[in-house]
């Protein structure tokens, strides 16, 4: 039995691949639905709301695979927490509605997809202060709308459908900020010329941006916000909401716990390693989609295929170009840490501010992110530094005029437990005798 | 700093009140890691400072005089790494006979141990299972934030003229006719006629440098940490299996539970003790186990979730003592090794006790029991 854990782009397409060459498959995901965040969607909306999803086509026919094939099994509202592989079996243990179980895989297939990179400004835990990818979850999953007059920024491909989602449902989008500049896009014109259809999706935007009179603003981002306001590039802008989203961190909890190698991608992301087959350093552990390297919907997809056993590595290889141009036109401007004061908060679990984590350095001799983090407990709360590690270990190293090491990038990627149980669940594995 | 009075290996806590107590006598002291400050076991620790999991006998003489040095450090370094005397209550499960009995004992070696009924246990704990209806108090068991205790004395000792440089592996203990002169370090050679070994799991490999030996091995443990929660637990509480564990050389795996909140609100939930080698997977089993135990404790963690689990591995000697004073075979070369899971708490005394001996003052206890000859002469 192959267990694929997430039903994003990549997961779908795994499954589906697999399943079609006559394999039993269990598809793990947390939400209720399938999509994954990518195609996040109410049942109510999903009909009726076409506009949500520039590739609505492509999920409906994936949708359609998985739900009708009788050889995969769907556990929804189930999470991995934690996984084993002995004598060649992998053994995942879920928590699926509460209640935990055992699975045992033979090949199991991580698709478990990523999230929004923040980076902190004065103001950033303010209410009303999110990531896009925030703004768009309510957007699609709540169908709630965030703010009357909003601020979308960051960089990225990713903030113009957000921006554009938001206008479509009503939003008064007061200023959309790309922070790199529009001649980074000669970077990437063989990525282009590679994938055509990128143009196509990349004018589609455009086109509902100009219907709903937004104009990209480019070299520009948000310097600070206060209640009721963002201050870009020294000028105020008046808003309710501001969405900042700085490209995306793959979720490699469960890669870590069951021993994969990692690596830093270019851009200093930390990604699982995977070879031509998208198999992991373990073997029968395979990943596919934003874990192997942000790269978007289209070749999460055809890694998810690749994963499960199908064909596609030209087309793989094809939108991979596309994805290292997008890391070279996007990447997150070094100045960030020149807008922060002693009193900017880094780590909002545990409000640990700029000025504590400075004098772990200057005075308690920390010298990177995790004797920082022991320091100051930036990165021990709730979010366990999924949030604030990758920027505190980059602020400690800055503070001590180094680079941050690849070990440190990689260690601040592992995690001991890959979701939440509850400790009664926990103990109860006892008399389950997992 | 090329020379030093002393030169201290380990930067953790055993290491850094050490560096402090040679300070205060007077001596010029370079601490030397290989890793950052509190990069090893210390960094994994709970911080437990306890009398109340110690039969009477050289180890409790340590660690009473030891609590009483936190306290004492506390106000040579400022108050900066949550020292608090929380206090510690042990519970029996099924007959508190046993005890009942230990604490007698040990509270003619001057532990406060107080006998509570079931209605005061409750009242100190309400969330206790009221499965359990007497218990023993002990104020004195106290807390505090082991990684902030040794990055502010460290800093304390740079402030008073030594100097800590991290970072520095030690590669070789220079000793000429049996006698330490200094030690050669990945960033450098530094010379002192005095080299203590502070380095916890990895004493041994300080030991055999030198041309010693000394028999410290790992066990690991594991630590549960809850999401955050309001206060429902004041104390640390501890199952009696907790005292037999902790005096076992049973290398079977052994669980028992430490229950206390933490002042960011989290719960920890500690002390299972297992015996292996620097395997450091995550054990699912110890952490349901933990769990089982945890909540049976106190019912109302069922719904609590777990944040994450860390591990950390606990120097032990074979007798399960520390090791404190000057190699039998090295002169020079000192060891505070070996604390196990109670490094935290007896590292001030340990500190107290090893400069009284290199400073020649007679010291407060009888230190033959934790010298390191029992390891090397006169063994088959």
């Amino acid at each position: 039995m192959i267990a694929v854990i997430g039903a994003g782009p990549a997961g779908l397409s795994a499954a589906a691949t697999a399943a079609e060459r006559g394999e039993k498959v269990l598809l793990i995901d947390s939400s209720p639905r399938l999509g994954g965040q990518y195609w996040r969607h109410l049942p109510s909306n999903w009909n009726d709301d076409r506009s949500l999803h520039y590739d609505f086509s492509k999920a409906q026919a994936l949708f359609d695979r998985v739900l009708t094939n009788p050889l995969i099994t769907r556990h929804s509202n189930a999470h991995v927490w934690q996984a084993e592989k002995n004598d060649g079996v992998f053994t995942l243990f879920v928590v699926r509605d509460g209640v935990e179980e055992k699975v045992i895989a033979d090949k199991v297939i991580l698709a478990t997809g990523a999230y929004d990179r923040s980076i902190p400004f004065p103001g950033w835990t303010l209410p009303g202060v999110m990531t896009p990818g925030a703004a768009q979850a309510m957007l699609k999953s709540h169908g709630v709308l965030v703010g009357k007059r909003v601020v979308v920024a960051g960089t990225g491909p990713f903030i113009l459908p957000v921006a554009a989602g938001l206008a479509d449902s009503g939003a008064e989008i007061v200023g959309l900020y790309e922070a790199n500049n529009p001649i980074r896009w000669l970077l990437n014109l063989h990525g282009f010329i590679l994938n055509p259809s990128k143009i196509a999706e990349a004018l589609y935007y455009m086109k509902k941006l100009r219907k709903h009179r937004i104009s990209i603003r480019f070299g520009k981002s948000v310097d600070s916000t206060s209640k009721g306001f963002a201050t870009v590039n020294g000028k105020r802008v008046d808003c309710d909401v501001v969405a900042v989203g700085w490209g995306f961190v793959p979720d490699l909890s469960l890669a870590g716990i069951l021993g994969a190698q990692l690596k830093v991608d270019g851009d200093g992301t930390v990604v699982v390693a995977v070879d031509s087959h998208q198999e992991t350093s373990v073997p029968g552990l395979f990943a596919a989609g934003e874990s192997t390297g942000i790269g978007g919907s289209t070749l999460s997809m055809i890694e998810g295929v690749i994963a499960a056993g199908g064909k596609g590595k030209f087309a793989r290889w094809r939108a991979q170009v596309f994805a290292r141009g997008l890391q070279r036109v996007y990447p997150v401007p070094t100045n960030w840490q020149a807008k922060l004061n002693d009193q900017t908060i880094i780590c909002r679990c545990e409000e640990v501010t700029l000025g504590d984590i400075c004098s772990s350095v200057d005075e308690l001799g920390a010298e990177n992110g995790r004797t920082a983090k022991l320091f100051t407990r930036a990165g021990m709360g709730l979010c366990q530094g999924r949030v604030c590690g990758r920027n505190v270990s980059e602020i400690v190293a800055a503070k001590r005029a180094e680079k941050v090491h690849d070990s440190e990038r990689m260690g601040g990627a592992q995690r001991p437990t890959a979701g939440p149980i509850s400790l009664g669940e926990l103990g109860d594995g006892l008399q389950k005798k997992f | 700093m090329q020379t030093a009075d002393a030169i201290v290996i380990g930067a953790g806590i055993v290491g850094a009140s050490c560096a402090l107590a040679l300070t205060n006598a007077g001596l010029k002291v370079l601490v030397l890691d290989r890793g950052p400050v509190a990069g090893g076991t210390t960094g994994a620790g709970e911080g437990n400072i306890l009398v109340s999991d110690k039969d009477p006998g050289p180890e409790l003489t340590l660690a009473l005089r030891s609590r009483d040095l936190w306290f004492e450090m506390q106000a040579d370094v400022g108050d900066s790494f949550e020292l608090e005397a929380k206090g510690g209550i042990v519970v029996a499960r099924l007959d508190d006979a046993p005890l009942k009995a230990f604490a007698s004992k040990q509270r003619s070696a001057e532990v406060d141990a107080i006998e509570v009924g079931d209605k005061e246990l409750h009242e100190l704990e309400p969330h206790l299972t009221r499965d359990i209806t007497s218990g023993i108090l002990y104020p004195q068991d106290s807390q505090c934030q082991p990684m902030l205790a040794a990055a502010h004395v460290l800093q304390t000792v740079r402030q008073r003229g030594g100097e800590v440089v991290t970072g520095a592996t030690v590669t070789s203990i220079k000793t000429v006719d049996g006698k330490v002169v200094g030690v050669e370090t990945s960033k450098g050679s530094y010379s002192s006629p005095i080299v203590v070994n502070a380095t916890g799991t990895w004493a041994g490999e300080i030991a055999q440098m030198a041309g010693s030996h000394l028999p410290i091995a790992p066990r690991k443990g594991f630590i549960l940490v809850t999401a955050p929660a309001p206060k429902l637990i004041h104390h640390k509480v501890y199952d009696s299996d907790y005292v037999a564990n902790v005096a076992s050389s049973d290398a079977d795996l052994q669980t028992s539970t430490v229950v206390e909140g933490t002042r960011a609100g989290t719960i920890l939930i500690g002390a299972s003790r297992e015996r292996i080698g620097f395997d450091g997977r995550m054990n699912v089993d110890i952490l349901r186990r933990l769990a089982a135990q945890a909540t049976s404790l106190f019912p109302i963690l069922r719904d609590i979730q777990l944040l994450r689990a860390y591990r950390g591995f606990r120097p032990y000697a074979p007798d399960h003592l520390p090791v404190i004073g000057e190699d039998a075979l090295v002169s020079g070369l000192w060891h505070s090794a070996g604390h196990e899971g109670a490094g935290i708490g007896l590292a001030p005394g340990s500190a107290h006790l090893i400069t009284q001996q290199i400073t020649g003052v007679t010291p407060f206890m009888d230190s033959t029991p934790f010298s390191p000859r029992r390891f090397q002469v006169g063994v088959a």
